[in-house]
């Protein structure tokens, strides 16, 4: 009698435990699978009966998937994770679930964050779609040698855009280029100095901002730059660019603080303890890069306390947070982190500096932009415009006159 | 004596599945096409036909479309944008479309009649490019394509200033090393290079399989009355090719309307400097995914189905005749 | 140029000198050709055997390298590559056998036979292809899920039977080379209008055949767009999805990609070998048929 209680009895848990057990789908691109992969276990003990189930897609493929299942109203994954260049797609209401509001309450974290990276995961209309979890604090990458070469110093080569220009004609005279393209100048100049309340390319009031004086301004400098041959006219991401890093033909490079790590590992690592970072000339504050994570709309209700679990779990942690730092080079958005040790570390790449001291500092100083819908459209039309300016020969003004034009008939929809 | 024999006798069961399947065997054997084709072909079809009239964001889930007639279209006509795809395209199409067929056609034949060995080998190395990966292409083909470094322009410069070919190809050092991506005017035909080069194989192999379609004996009844061989090529094996050709050149009309994955790859997804790359089938994708403008991407499909279906009949009516008889 | 080289049949000891030229120019002119297409791909397989920083070096490398091992134990340590690899193959054969039946069929009926309706149904074949397919991946989904197919490999090649494209290429293939009264023969020995299709039809068509099985098998390798959204799991994955999942934010493990990309057109080639055997022999027996 007392072994048939006992096996009924086992045979109950083991179904209620059974039943209990949710799985829990992740919608991920690389690295950031990498990083999950590692800490799973972590999650599953502190979260008993969940499973993870991890959905790795390509990085574009994956936010393609993601608005078709978001239009077809099934298929998306409990969780996903947004980059920054894609965050616009989803601001529209209706595809993630507002995380400010109940259950989530998200709000109450808000401080827990670097202030900008908060807001780029906020719409206009005050619901936040995501949260943070690694940035990119926009730093300046130099070649030490260049500077010495030259006989000056980095303060005084960032102590304005002019400075920095002149860097460049001084560079010139030895050879060497100011930087891969002159479109990198213009999109830092872009995105900093921006009035609170705005986003990159919309005001307060959601009017594109295209041919303002904050994006003539860029592209004349940008033109400049490229009219007096100080760029490689190099784009970003290609063979030649990674080459003219380990060539050295270029003395500086404006870029989120994660250029580093790469640089280091695989695009020119024999070129080590030859770089330093620095801010941006004139002190510009901006962000380049940063991943999210969200809840789409679709996650069924059940879910939604694991889910959100697993968010926070991922992004308000701050060991879990360290352990992606350190391997994936995910730069933590939590200020609170930026105590631990290892920023004060000396990076070997960079001769030693300290640089991680400086990305914190970058980072807890960028004041907060705010995401558009439009962001998308506007981002197209005024890399146009730019490519134009720079490559045609087109008249700034006339350029980005029309580039407004263009922003405002779209978003007249 | 009451007649026994009705207007219509009762034939055996057997004979009347016979008349049966004789007289409906073409329904029968073209109903599976349609069966699917209704649930597969026509809901995406009216779907996005439905869409072209609609706004609708399609982040924010099905619920959420609105109305708004042939808005979408209006608002086209006026879009530089989109005429400018519509130029590339067309360009990019024609560019790339001719030399497949001119390249095609007298190489299926030196293959099929010219040559004895290697007939498999050569084939199979034209063929090649068709079947290889977009991502695969892609990486190579911005290589070969770079400026500095690129392999293209790399052969171009050996050639303008190598001893054996300098005469010819010396003209061009001046504009060497070519800015293949990154200026709008040299866009186009880098893209048109490597479509030309994914599928000129590919046609090759159809005019291959449409030449066995001719019996030898034509051929060698050309010869005994004396025909050359340039004779027989345009007298017989061109005009015996015509429903092959018509058939290719219409999946080329089609097709290189449509093209996307090339000058996706060559532009990055940008669609190049003042869009010169930009097809209509990219600014389709473009305006729908990255834009969430769903309405006005179907708008944008279907404008092209508007384009490529007066392209088609027009080459249907002057060619159709011709190029859709049957042996005999 | 090149037709007037084209030398006649005659045997080889009736030729002169000058032929003999205009052959081997013939020859060298298709291995260039042959050479300059075959490039890109080389390129392929030396680039997989490559470490990193030396792919993304400028120039780029032009022979083999020493990476091999790694980036074959690299592509498998990310995925099930041979389940993939399988994937692939079960669904662009599924999609091609039966693509191959109801397409010569159908194709069959459209040349052979004159029918109400004929003209009608034949432009809304052809006039399927004019509509890009781009957008059709919203209600393609719809319609899977309705029928519960998702995530099943039948959600990918059962559509795919629907071909239009094979349709055209099957009727204007029999058209040219099959002459109606071979139909009426059938029929007077009285053979079913199947019966024509299968045992006088087909053997005819064989290379038109073969080259629509050859295009269909590849084209469904290598389509992405659908796999992608209809399969979530994994080991589930078609070869292209999967590789494209190694395309990371910032950076790709090229050399994995590319041995992965290596390895799949392995099975298209032995396809290719297969079907182009048969539309070779096709363009002999043709020859031989008077």
């Amino acid at each position: 009698m007392k072994k048939l209680l006992a096996l009924a009895l086992a045979s109950l848990l083991t179904a209620s435990v059974a039943l209990a057990q949710t799985t829990l789908t992740v919608g991920l691109f690389e690295p950031l699978n990498e990083h999950l992969e590692r800490v799973m276990d972590q999650f599953v003990a502190e979260n008993p009966g969940v499973t993870l189930e991890i959905r790795t897609l390509g990085y574009s493929d994956h936010h393609d998937a993601l608005v078709t299942y978001l239009a077809t109203g099934s298929g998306a994954p409990d969780v996903v994770a947004i980059e920054i260049g894609y965050i616009a797609r989803f601001v529209a209401e209706g595809g993630l679930r507002d995380l400010s509001a109940a259950p989530f309450d998200a709000d109450q974290y808000e401080d827990l964050f670097v202030e900008y990276a908060w807001s780029q995961g906020r719409t206009a209309d005050g619901r936040q779609i995501a949260l943070p979890t690694d940035i990119g604090p926009g730093v300046m990458y130099y070649r030490r040698d260049h500077l010495a070469t030259v006989g000056t110093t980095i303060e005084a080569v960032t102590a304005s855009i002019d400075a920095y220009i002149e860097y460049g004609r001084a560079l010139k005279q030895h050879g060497v280029y100011l930087i891969a393209s002159a479109a990198s100048a213009a999109d830092a100049l872009i995105r900093s100095d921006i009035p609170a309340g705005s986003g990159i390319y919309f005001d307060a009031d959601g009017r594109p901002l295209l041919n303002s004086e904050r994006f003539l301004a860029a592209a004349r400098v940008a033109k400049t730059i490229r009219d007096e041959g100080l760029d490689a006219q190099i784009g970003s991401w290609s063979n030649e660019w990674y080459e003219a890093f380990r060539q050295g033909t270029t003395a500086t490079e404006l870029s989120g603080a994660w250029l580093g790590g790469h640089l280091q590992t695989w695009m020119a690592p024999d070129t080590a303890g030859l770089w330093g970072a620095s801010e941006i000339p004139d002190g510009r504050l901006l962000s380049w890069g940063g991943s999210f994570y969200g809840i789409p709309n679709q996650t069924p209700a059940a879910k939604l306390d694991l889910a959100w679990e697993l968010v926070k779990f991922l992004t308000t942690r701050p060991d879990i947070q360290l352990e992606a730092f350190r391997t994936i080079n995910a730069f933590p958005a939590m200020p609170v982190t930026y105590d631990d040790p290892m920023f004060e570390e000396g990076l070997d790449f960079l001769a030693g500096q300290p640089a991680r001291l400086l990305f914190a500092s970058v980072a807890e100083r960028i004041p907060g932009v705010l995401t558009f819908p439009g962001d998308m459209v506007a981002q197209e039309i005024w890399n146009s415009a730019l490519s134009e300016v720079l490559n045609e020969g087109r008249d700034v003004q006339a350029a980005l006159d029309e580039a407004q034009a263009l922003v405002e008939r779209r978003i007249r929809r | 004596m009451a007649r026994a024999t009705a207007r219509h006798p009762r034939l055996p069961w057997s004979t009347r599945l016979d008349k049966f399947q004789r007289r409906f065997a073409p329904y029968i054997f073209v109903s599976p096409f349609f069966l699917l084709f209704a649930v597969f072909g026509l809901f995406p079809i009216v779907f996005s036909l439905y869409l072209s009239l609609q706004v609708w964001n399609p982040v924010q889930g099905l619920g959420t479309m609105r109305y708004v007639g042939l808005e979408n279209y209006v608002w086209l006509m006026d879009d530089p944008w989109f005429w400018r795809s519509i130029q590339n395209t067309l360009w990019i199409a024609v560019a790339s479309g001719v030399p497949q067929h001119v390249i095609a056609i007298p190489l299926a034949f030196a293959l099929s009649r010219g040559i004895r060995r290697f007939r498999h080998p050569l084939t199979a190395a034209y063929f090649l490019p068709y079947i290889t990966s977009a991502v695969a292409v892609a990486l190579v083909f911005l290589t070969i394509f770079g400026t500095q470094f690129g392999i293209l322009n790399q052969a171009l410069i050996y050639l303008a200033n190598a001893p054996w070919s300098a005469w010819a190809f010396g003209g061009m050092a001046d504009s060497l090393p070519v800015n293949w991506l990154g200026r709008a005017p040299n866009i186009k035909p880098a893209i048109s290079i490597l479509v030309i080069w994914q599928y000129f194989g590919f046609n090759v192999v159809l005019y291959a399989a449409g030449l066995a379609t001719i019996p030898k004996d034509y051929y060698e009844a050309a010869e005994i009355d004396g025909a050359s061989a340039r004779q027989s090529f345009f007298h017989i094996t061109l005009p015996l090719l015509r429903p092959m050709i018509f058939f290719a050149v219409t999946l080329t009309i089609i097709g290189n309307l449509q093209l996307f994955d090339q000058p996706f790859i060559l532009t990055d997804g940008t669609g190049g400097t003042s869009q010169a790359g930009m097809t209509v089938v990219m600014y389709l994708y473009r305006t729908g995914f990255n834009w969430l403008e769903m309405g006005t991407a179907a708008a944008i499909a279907w404008l092209l189905v508007l384009l490529i279906g007066i392209l088609t009949l027009i080459h249907f009516r002057f060619f159709g005749r011709s190029g859709l008889e049957t042996r005999d | 140029m090149r037709a007037a080289v084209i030398a006649d049949t005659r045997s080889v000891s009736d030729q002169g000198a000058a032929s003999w030229l205009g052959r081997g120019l013939l020859y060298l002119l298709l291995l260039a050709l042959a050479l300059l297409t075959l490039f890109p791909f080389y390129w392929m397989f030396v680039l997989a055997t490559h470490f990193q920083s030396d792919i993304y070096s400028a120039p780029p490398p032009m022979w083999f390298g020493q990476a091999l091992e790694r980036n074959y134990a690299a592509l498998l340590a990310r995925l099930p590559f041979l389940r993939n690899i399988w994937n692939s193959f079960y669904i662009a054969g599924m999609a091609t056998l039966t693509t191959m039946f109801f397409a010569s069929l159908a194709g069959f009926a459209f040349a052979m036979y004159e029918f109400r309706f004929k003209r009608l149904l034949f432009g809304i074949v052809v006039g399927s292809l004019m509509v890009p397919p781009a957008l059709g991946i919203i209600p393609y989904y719809l319609i899977i899920q309705w029928l519960g197919w998702l995530d099943t490999p039948r959600a990918i090649w059962f559509p795919a039977m629907a071909s239009a494209f094979g349709i055209f290429l099957m009727r204007q293939y029999i058209a040219s080379s099959m002459p109606r009264d071979l139909m009426d023969a059938g029929r007077i020995d009285g053979a079913s209008e199947f019966r024509i299709y299968w045992s006088i039809a087909l053997p005819i068509i064989r290379p038109g055949l073969a080259t629509l099985g050859l295009v269909t098998f590849i084209g469904q390798w290598n389509n992405f767009l659908i796999p992608l959204v209809v399969l979530s799991s994994r080991p589930s994955f078609t070869v292209p999805v999967a590789l494209r999942t190694m395309q990371g934010l910032i950076q790709t493990d090229w050399g994995a990609v590319l041995v992965g990309t290596a390895l799949a057109v392995l099975p298209l080639l032995l396809i290719f070998t297969v079907a182009s055997r048969q539309v070779i022999e096709g363009l002999v027996a043709g020859s031989i048929k008077g």
